[in-house]
């Protein structure tokens, strides 16, 4: 089985990286400058200018968070970061027009094969942009819009002002403020009412350069009733200097709209991940955040859901593996505002080599929320004497008619569990990778097939070694 | 010595212990640089059924190797403003001693009274070996403000159910920072029955092998109350056990915060440790906030668990208590009684729950 795994996906099969072949590329540091250089560069409608400009000051004026892993965020230094390079001049539809180094790293991460056996719609970016862009033709004739969110902000500029930075706004955090400052690339899908996009659509982004910043911004509107599934990975070569990923993602489900999204982030061990993730679910939608979280220095990811209309329902599904030198502290953050709304959240992580695992979470019920539910898991595997895991949980109840539950658990890998695997006829590293996978499977069996594939091979690898 | 207040009193926002109750909320005059003059409780005891207490336990000043011996650093990390002003403010230092190898047959009653407008105390806990003993702590009086520190040690081996009682109507600070020595048995009870506003900080340290630890709470909130309890529980020694159960009754207007944290360090192998916050909420305007929160730094633990339920009366309980013959008062009366009874007959023999009922009956009326 690890034989196999290892000549499946290598040993961080994606931590090559390709020559730079910059087209354009900024100096190291931000400034006001840089910022407006970059909106020029995209000649960018005068009122985004602005908020990117306003965002900067506020980046700026605004403290580091005194939470969470300040040492390892003590040690980005926002002047070693690029924060704008293009590697191509346009963003393709055919990926022959791509350039031809780009276009060897998207197919040897398998993107254009998985792109033809069970997509919708697939954008690739590269570094700070966009290199290719495709959606099914029969999509497209139903008014689904999937774009790059720079083509996004010029075709459908109506739109993008309604909701740009209304879920997140640039004063939310220190990072959404320094993602509305410098953003660029990402994806903007519109689903019309009534529509349902049956196969996933997918973005996939690839760091290639040192000292990367890469500052993506999705924003998804899912229009009453229709529905849509959302699919990102996200790899980066190895360097021995960090790489700074900063995201933020809208999502709005209109009224009975269901909106799935799904991450497997795969980052190289030198790559600050830190992510604002955040949905508005109006009446009876529905929105749902599949987060796997592999790789990254540091991970701070709180998917979120604001619970905005009567009878909305939020799941955030998260499992995380911390390896050496590596702390995901991810959690998920539900809002009830409404009455008869749910919501769920299972968390599971696994710590091995020194590696530490957090979740940190919160979920809040509004006096006005009458008969709300909410349901909390998080369970955590502790695979060495090193390794740590910590759950921070945080519930906030207004409303007498709320029913709250929140449970954790920490464990280690039982030895009545290793022992009957191995009474037929597995290693200990073929059991305990088996265990492992279980452990995972309830976030792996709500991924579309060839990601659970690919995440169960990942997790046999990382286990390689675990004994003895 | 215990790390002082003057470098600790810029309290960080951010941190959880001061998320619902910032430190000027919790500080007497609410000037976080001001150091009040407090007047010193008056202490007594008694036997809860009206016998002699037994020669080896008596209150005392401290002297200044008491402090030494039993003093701790009071560094509570982002919590360390609390106990340390307490430290400062408070006139007197007592302890409280019990010789090895005492026992008590009713439960002692430790009577601390406070005085003037706003009144503070230090206790030393100075629990010898072996010792076997119910306390109960009974936190009264009518000062505006109430600081009340305890620190110091359950001896090896010794068996103590120690239950502090706050029945202070108006402003309350507490913080324990006690020890479980190896093998001791203790169950550590709170009961807020009368307390308006209370910030309540309780550290337990378990640092030796064996030890084994109960944390019961329940709190009573009504009117508009603002009650904030922190319960952190440390492992550093192996084979150590403790389970925290936490009910909190919520009605009126009155706002709750449970948060607790249970650390395992790193070597505390065998290590077993779970806590449960039950809120029930009465009212349409009550609020409780929970935060139960887990560090866990050894992987050869038997288990490590918490949760949290929030939630109403129960309604198919209230239906079958309907059915059979309660009012809807008796049976909301009923239900309360017993979310808050569960914890309260943890706390230690029938004669000591026994006491406790007695005490606050009264109090429950106010829900």
């Amino acid at each position: 089985m690890t034989d196999e795994a290892r000549a499946a996906v290598g040993d961080y099969k994606v931590g090559w990286h390709d020559p730079e072949n910059a087209t354009i590329r900024f100096d190291f540091g931000l400034s006001e400058q840089v910022v407006r250089d970059i909106s020029a560069l995209k000649n960018e409608p005068e009122w985004m200018t602005e908020i990117r400009v306003k965002a900067f000051h506020h980046f700026e004026k605004r403290p580091m968070p005194t939470w969470g892993n300040m040492h390892l965020l003590e040690e980005i230094d926002f002047d070693k970061v690029c924060y704008y390079l293009r590697s191509s001049d346009a963003t393709e539809k055919n990926w022959e027009d791509v350039p031809e180094d780009i276009r060897n790293t998207f197919d040897r991460l398998g993107i254009p094969e998985a792109e033809q056996k069970w997509l919708s719609g697939v954008t690739a970016q590269y570094e700070s942009e966009a290199v290719y862009h495709s959606i099914r033709e029969d999509l497209e004739e139903q008014g689904v819009i999937f774009l790059d969110m720079d083509s996004g902000l010029r075709e459908y500029e109506g739109i993008v002002k309604e909701y740009f930075g209304s879920v997140v706004p640039y004063s939310d955090n220190k990072f959404s403020a320094l993602n509305t400052a410098v953003w660029s690339g990402g994806s903007f899908i519109y689903v019309p009412s009534g529509v349902h996009v049956e196969m996933p659509v997918q973005a996939y982004f690839r760091i290639n350069a040192k000292n990367m910043g890469q500052f993506e911004r999705t924003l998804i509107i899912a229009d009453e009733g229709s529905s849509i599934h959302y699919v990102e990975g996200c790899t980066a070569p190895t360097y021995s200097t960090d790489s700074l990923h900063s995201a933020v993602v809208e999502l709005i489900a209109l009224p009975g709209a269901h909106i799935r999204y799904s991450t497997v982030q795969n980052w190289s061990n030198n790559v600050y991940n830190l992510v604002t993730k955040r949905g508005i679910a109006h009446d009876n939608a529905t929105i749902e955040w599949v987060d796997g979280n592999i790789g990254s220095k540091l991970t701070m990811k709180y998917p979120a859901v604001i619970l905005k209309g009567e009878g909305a329902h939020a799941e955030v599904i998260s499992v995380a593996y911390s390896g050496e030198g590596q702390h995901q502290d991810a959690g998920a953050k539900i809002h009830h505002l409404a009455s008869n709304t749910t919501s769920k959240i299972l968390s599971k992580s696994i710590s091995k080599d020194g590696g530490r695992g957090s979740y940190r979470g919160m979920v809040t019920v509004s006096p006005k929320a009458e008969n709300c539910k909410v349901n909390v898991v998080c369970d955590a595997l502790l695979l060495d004497e090193e390794s740590r895991s910590d759950t921070y949980p945080t519930m906030e109840v207004g409303n007498s008619g709320a029913r709250c539950e929140h449970e954790a658990s920490v464990s280690k890998v039982s030895d009545d569990q290793l022992f009957y695997l191995m009474s037929r006829g597995h290693t200990e590293e073929e059991a305990l990778a088996l265990i492992v996978n279980g452990f995972f499977e309830p976030f792996t069996r709500e991924l579309p097939m060839e990601y659970a594939v690919e995440l169960n091979q990942l997790m046999a690898l990382e286990m390689e070694g675990s004994i003895g | 010595m215990n790390v002082a207040y003057s470098e600790n009193s810029d309290t960080d926002r951010a941190a959880h212990i001061w998320r619902y109750t910032p430190w000027k909320k919790a500080h007497p005059t609410g000037k976080i640089s001001q150091i009040p003059t407090a007047e010193p409780p008056v202490i007594s005891l008694s036997m809860s059924d009206g016998s002699e207490v037994p020669a080896g336990i008596r209150v005392e000043e401290a002297t200044k190797d008491d402090l030494a011996r039993l003093g701790h650093d009071l560094d509570f990390g982002d919590g360390t403003a609390a106990p340390t002003f307490i430290a400062e403010i408070a006139p007197q230092i007592h302890v409280l001693r019990v010789d090895a190898k005492t026992t008590a047959k009713s439960p002692v009653i430790l009577s601390v009274k406070t005085t003037g407008s706003t009144c503070a105390c230090r206790l030393l806990i100075d629990i010898c070996e072996r010792v076997e003993i119910e306390l109960i702590t009974v936190l009264e009086g009518d000062a505006e403000w109430f600081g009340f520190l305890r620190e110091g040690a359950f001896g090896q081996a010794s068996i103590v159910n120690d239950v502090v009682v706050h029945v202070t109507g108006n402003r309350l600070l507490r913080c324990d920072s006690i020890c479980s020595n190896r093998d001791a048995q203790i169950r550590a009870g709170t009961v807020n029955a009368a307390s308006s506003q209370a910030k309540v900080d309780v550290r337990h340290w378990l640092p030796e092998p064996g030890a084994s630890l109960q944390v019961n709470g329940s709190i009573l909130a009504s009117r508009k109350d603002h009650l904030d309890s922190h319960v952190e529980i440390l492992h550093s020694g192996k084979q150590t056990f403790s389970r925290l159960e936490w009910h909190t009754a919520a009605s009126g207007e009155s706002v709750t915060t449970g948060t607790g944290m249970l650390r395992i360090d790193a070597g505390a192998k065998g290590g077993d440790a779970g806590q449960l916050f039950h809120n029930l909420l009465l009212s349409d305007k009550a609020k409780a906030n929970s935060i139960p929160e887990l560090e866990v730094m050894e992987s050869e633990v038997v288990g490590c668990g918490h949760g949290t339920a929030n939630g109403p009366l129960d309604e198919y309980q209230m239906f079958y208590l309907n059915a059979r013959g309660f009012d809807e008062e008796q049976a909301r009366a009923a239900l309360i009684a017993a979310f808050l009874n569960a914890p309260l007959s943890n706390m230690g023999s029938e004669s000591l729950h026994g006491w406790l009922i007695n005490r606050i009956e009264s109090h429950l009326s106010g829900l």
